[in-house]
């Protein structure tokens, strides 16, 4: 594990970011982001979303990368090929089954629809 | 010790014990009966309360379930217990050559734990963007009063209406981003080269980082059950300008898995009075599916971490044994991680 980031310990500065970064994601929560939704010309909740999401990325990295030492040691490399082995599997199921059938609900056999289950 | 695994010797049995001189042991009937125990249990546990009723007679059979899972766990000791934890086997093929093979195992685990969240992330997902949400129903007028209509009131409604409301959420996640710092300096000190520190100095040390990380592992579930079942009190602080209130826990709110009748003061017509009536059976089974899911790891943890804690206690965890606390580290890492995407998009959203 590589010691330092920027000559600070890695892993108190690791924490430093997270906490720094969690921050950040209460504060877009608690915060009235109207205006600058207008600006872009959408809604408060997807500007709210696209920037928990975008926080929610480096958050991931620091955690798996220096804290899960997925970054600096000896067999990092093959562990992240490791960590990686079920990217495609998750892309599946994110890409063709969470976002593709916007009326999933609707599309569905009548015994699994919301609210039926065939009680 | 030997590095050779002694593969035309040596014929470790896959009940154990397990003579670790001959190097590890690739034959243990543990994973399978464990694997049948939880099939069983599962089974017959989902038998218990099917279509709502609960029928006693599965119950014999959980019990044979969890029978079948303590005797898979019995026979796992039993091979592992003369383990003295000093000795890593490494692979020794193609891609793993020289890699602790344990850390690949863990890291194979959590992969298979990723499996799991991800199908609810992506069911979450699909039901999300399939059904229309309660309020956009609400201000479109297309329901009538007194009939429920079927749509999709995510958690954060209640949950980030207020401060105060997100209080336990965000809490939660700070007490897991530290746990994630404790448990790492916890193995930075078992780790240090022997001579370098006083013995007693890291005994203490590694026992008292890993003790923060179970105390607040045990605040992180209390504050969820906080949340969920029992709510607090907001006392009132003049100077600050807050007014003596109670927040609801989703439970007092009818944020049910079974409610198809939910009824909530933002769904009141203010012209006519009429109030909408939503299922939010979807919704909330969603809810408390992911982030159930997500805390029965965290209590995992916590077994696990009591177990850690106390073997700190002992003085047993020197650089040569400081794995056992790295592999924790791994998991409960990864309990971080999932709570990294679980608490913007259930909590927040």
């Amino acid at each position: 594990m590589s010691n330092t980031i920027m000559g600070k310990d890695a892993y108190w500065m690791n924490f430093g970011g997270l906490m720094a970064l969690t921050l950040l994601e209460v504060a877009a929560v608690g915060s009235d982001l109207s205006g600058i939704a207008a600006d872009y010309d959408t809604t408060e909740r997807a500007l709210t979303l696209w920037i928990l999401a975008i926080i929610a990325i480096p958050k991931f990295m620091m955690i798996a990368a220096i804290f899960m030492h997925l970054w600096g040691e000896e067999d990092s490399g093959i562990m992240t090929l490791t960590a990686l082995f079920p990217a495609f599997f998750i892309i599946v199921m994110i890409l063709f089954i969470g976002l593709t059938h916007p009326e999933a609900t609707t599309g569905l056999p009548a015994w699994c629809r919301p609210g039926t289950y065939g009680l | 010790m030997s590095d050779s695994y002694g593969h035309d010797e040596h014929h470790p049995s896959p009940w154990g014990p397990h003579d670790w001189d001959q190097g590890a042991p690739h034959n243990s009937f543990a994973p399978i009966i464990l694997a049948i125990g939880v099939g069983i249990f599962l089974l017959m546990f989902g038998g218990l309360f099917a279509f709502g009723e609960y029928d006693p007679s599965y119950l014999p059979m959980v019990f044979v379930g969890l029978a079948v899972i303590a005797s898979a766990f019995i026979v796992w000791w039993r091979q592992d217990m003369s383990f003295d934890g000093t000795y890593e086997p490494r692979g020794r093929g193609v891609p793993f050559k020289n890699i602790q093979i344990r850390k690949v195992g863990v890291w194979v685990f959590l992969m298979s734990e990723m499996m799991i969240f991800t199908s609810l992330f992506s069911t979450y997902m699909r039901y999300r963007l399939g059904i229309p949400r309660c309020d956009t129903v609400f201000e479109s007028g297309d329901w009538v009063e007194g009939v429920a209509v079927n749509c999709y009131e995510p958690a954060s409604q209640l949950i980030a209406s207020s401060w105060w409301h997100i209080a336990p959420g965000a809490i939660n996640t700070f007490a897991l981003i530290i746990s994630s710092f404790t448990i790492v300096q916890a193995l930075r000190w078992a780790h240090k080269p022997e001579g370098s520190v006083d013995e007693e100095v890291r005994r203490k040390r590694v026992y008292r980082y890993l003790g923060a990380t179970w105390c607040l592992a045990v605040l992180f579930l209390t504050l969820k059950m906080v949340e969920w079942f029992i709510g607090f009190h907001v006392p009132e602080i003049g100077f600050l300008g807050i007014h003596e209130h109670e927040i609801h826990s989703l439970y007092s709110e009818g944020y049910l898995i079974n409610n198809d009748q939910y009824q909530s003061h933002n769904y009141i017509d203010e012209a006519t009075g009429a109030h909408m009536m939503a299922n939010i059976r979807v919704s909330a089974t969603m809810f408390y599916v992911t982030t159930g899911t997500h805390g029965a790891h965290v209590l995992g943890g916590i077994v696990g971490l009591t177990y850690l804690t106390y073997k700190a206690w002992t003085g047993a965890y020197k650089p040569q044994s400081a794995v056992s606390i790295e592999y924790f580290g791994l998991y409960w890492h990864f309990v971080d991680l999932v709570w990294v995407l679980v608490f913007p998009f259930f909590y927040l959203y």
